[in-house]
């Protein structure tokens, strides 16, 4: 038993709110209170505090440990707003609950109408405990499944696809299939019935006392049944799919980048394999032409035209090697370059006279230079060349 | 012998390597005479036809298939981007419209840039071009105006292949691997 004022234990929650949130957050987390954890919070707000939280029942002792009880946990749970999502399982203990208490109203409709009121109250809160119960359910993974979306965690792809999973088939799917009104099974067809059976006792039970508590309960049943259809649709319309394409899209995802780790390794989706066109098929026209179209952008080319005057003139080696060759042997080298050159054109200009001269590096002439150093004089057209007077045979090959 | 309408357009296409679409005409006639097409393909080139309820094509028995892996690659590292800038990748390749420029961008900064700059189809603007009007020849892409293009459905084929793959992995089961190529 409680010896303080209600008063004085909100006014010790109020005050110590930290150390209640805190003693609900390791709770939450491990299940229990360890002996060091429940310590430490509590050293420091010295020893009047465990105390405290002991007479006001906040917790209780389980052998060297401690745990928060139930009460207080629902409330920090309800307070702070984080919910831990119930496995479906338990919360289809409430189908069973209902069904019992169901069967003994329709069985004790004639006996004693203060059990028949009990029964139908105790269905009610029942019902209300088992609303409450999907309502936070369905909140809490709607959150869990927008963090998995946000993925503000960092969690890796392939553990996304694991956690979707998870969630679709150990919560949503059998919490789907409580709420699914269409399957005979489950519980929310369940309430429908009690609702029906409600609907017309409220109308023709002798009692008007019980009638009124048939009344009570209809009227709570009609607005469950809405909020058990909302959220219903908060599974079908958005849960799944919203996981599904989490679970699908990080499927992708994992494969792309197993893919890309070694992407010559893997063999990839097979298509058609191109073939060879030969030069007589009929799409061969479109191939060249497609071909050719790839160097029909081209960058203009500016071609100016020089207004410089050359001579086109090229010096054709061959030639005058025959030529030379066949005047061999040739007492004055100079003097046959420009009567060579003579024969073709009137003026000589230094340019070609040199050219030719060029012949003189041949290994197949012997040099002979003149004992006298006679020099002979060549007139070209902007030029008089002093050039010795040079001797050309043969070379003797040895 | 009568031939399902459109069966020239039907055969040049597929044997071509293209997708066929299901919002183009030949594909409706296509699909009315399935079987026939199956076993046509079969008979005749020994190629098997893929339909699918949005899209359709041939595909040969020898898979070493060098477009194949581009594509590939080029899907898994623009989809990799679009997850990193937190856009829905699959939403972007059913409903977007894509620039040049923004899949320039998004290879330029990609972490995937070693094998971008590796393979000879994606390393600079101008290959992957030449890698996006291959695509657009085999209906993958849609070119919308000269530098902006649409995926068209075929997409699914190299998003299927990644799913696969996951699956593979994640059971442990060993991949089938090729001999680079």
């Amino acid at each position: 038993m409680i010896k303080a004022e209600p008063r004085t234990i909100l006014n010790f929650l109020n005050t110590y709110f930290d150390v209640v949130r805190d003693l609900f957050e390791y709770q939450q987390q491990d299940g229990l209170i360890t002996k060091e954890v429940f310590d430490m919070i509590c050293h420091k707000h010295g020893a009047q505090m465990k105390s405290r939280l002991r007479e006001y029942r906040v917790v209780r002792s389980i052998g060297s440990d401690f745990e928060m009880r139930d009460v207080y946990f629902k409330l920090m749970e309800f307070l702070l707003f984080e919910f831990k999502p119930l496995l479906p399982e338990t919360i289809e203990k409430y189908k069973g609950a209902i069904s019992e208490l169901f069967m003994k109203i329709r069985k004790s409709e004639h006996s004693d109408r203060d059990i028949l009121q009990e029964r139908i109250k105790n269905l009610s809160g029942q019902v209300r405990e088992f609303v409450d119960l999907v309502e936070r359910n369905a909140f809490r993974l709607l959150a869990e499944t927008r963090d998995l979306k946000s993925n503000i965690d960092r969690v890796q792809y392939r553990e996304k696809v694991h956690k979707a999973s998870f969630w679709i088939e150990y919560y949503i799917l059998p919490l789907n299939r409580i709420l699914d009104v269409n399957h005979s099974e489950s519980v929310t067809s369940k309430l429908v019935e009690v609702c029906e059976y409600a609907n017309r006792k409220r109308l023709d039970y002798s009692d008007e006392t019980t009638r009124s508590e048939y009344e009570k309960l209809y009227t709570q049943l009609i607005q469950t049944n809405q909020d058990l259809l909302k959220q219903s649709k908060i599974l079908t319309n958005e849960l799944i799919p919203l996981l599904e394409r989490i679970r699908t899209e990080s499927l992708i995802l994992t494969g792309f980048i197993e893919f890309l780790r070694n992407p010559y390794k893997v063999e990839t989706p097979p298509l058609l394999k191109g073939t060879r066109t030969m030069v007589y098929a009929k799409d061969m026209y479109f191939k060249v032409r497609e071909f050719f179209e790839q160097f029909q952008i081209e960058a203009p080319v500016i071609v100016e035209n020089s207004e410089a005057d050359f001579d086109r003139w090229i010096f054709d080696r061959t030639l005058f090697k025959e030529k030379l060759a066949a005047s061999m042997p040739v007492n004055d080298f100079f003097g046959w370059c420009f009567k060579a050159l003579k024969k073709d054109f009137d003026q000589i200009e230094t340019d070609k006279f040199f050219a030719v001269t060029g012949l003189l590096f041949d290994e197949e002439l012997q040099i002979d230079y003149s004992k006298k150093s006679d020099r002979v004089s060549i007139e070209t057209t902007t030029s008089i060349l002093d050039v010795p007077k040079l001797k050309i045979e043969p070379a003797i090959k040895l | 012998m009568v031939y399902p309408a459109h069966h020239r357009q039907i055969v040049e296409e597929l044997m071509s390597g293209k997708f066929l679409l299901n919002n183009e005409e030949h594909f409706n006639s296509l699909k009315e005479n399935e079987s026939f097409y199956t076993e046509f393909f079969k008979v005749s080139f020994d190629l098997e036809l893929i339909m699918k309820p949005e899209f359709c094509y041939l595909l040969s028995k020898d898979t070493q298939e060098n477009f194949s892996r581009d594509v590939s690659i080029f899907i898994a590292i623009l989809s990799y981007e679009l997850d990193r800038d937190g856009r829905n990748f699959i939403e972007s390749f059913d409903f977007n419209e894509f620039t040049f420029e923004e899949i320039d961008n998004y290879f330029l900064n990609s972490s995937f840039i070693d094998l971008i700059e590796s393979n000879k189809t994606l390393r600079d603007n101008e290959s992957r071009r030449t890698l996006l009007n291959g695509m657009a020849r085999r209906n993958i892409i849609y070119k919308t105006f000269e530098d902006r293009f649409t995926f068209t459905q075929a997409y699914k084929v190299f998003v299927e292949f990644a799913k696969e793959l996951a699956l593979k992995r994640i059971k442990g089961e060993p991949e089938t691997q090729n001999v680079e190529s």
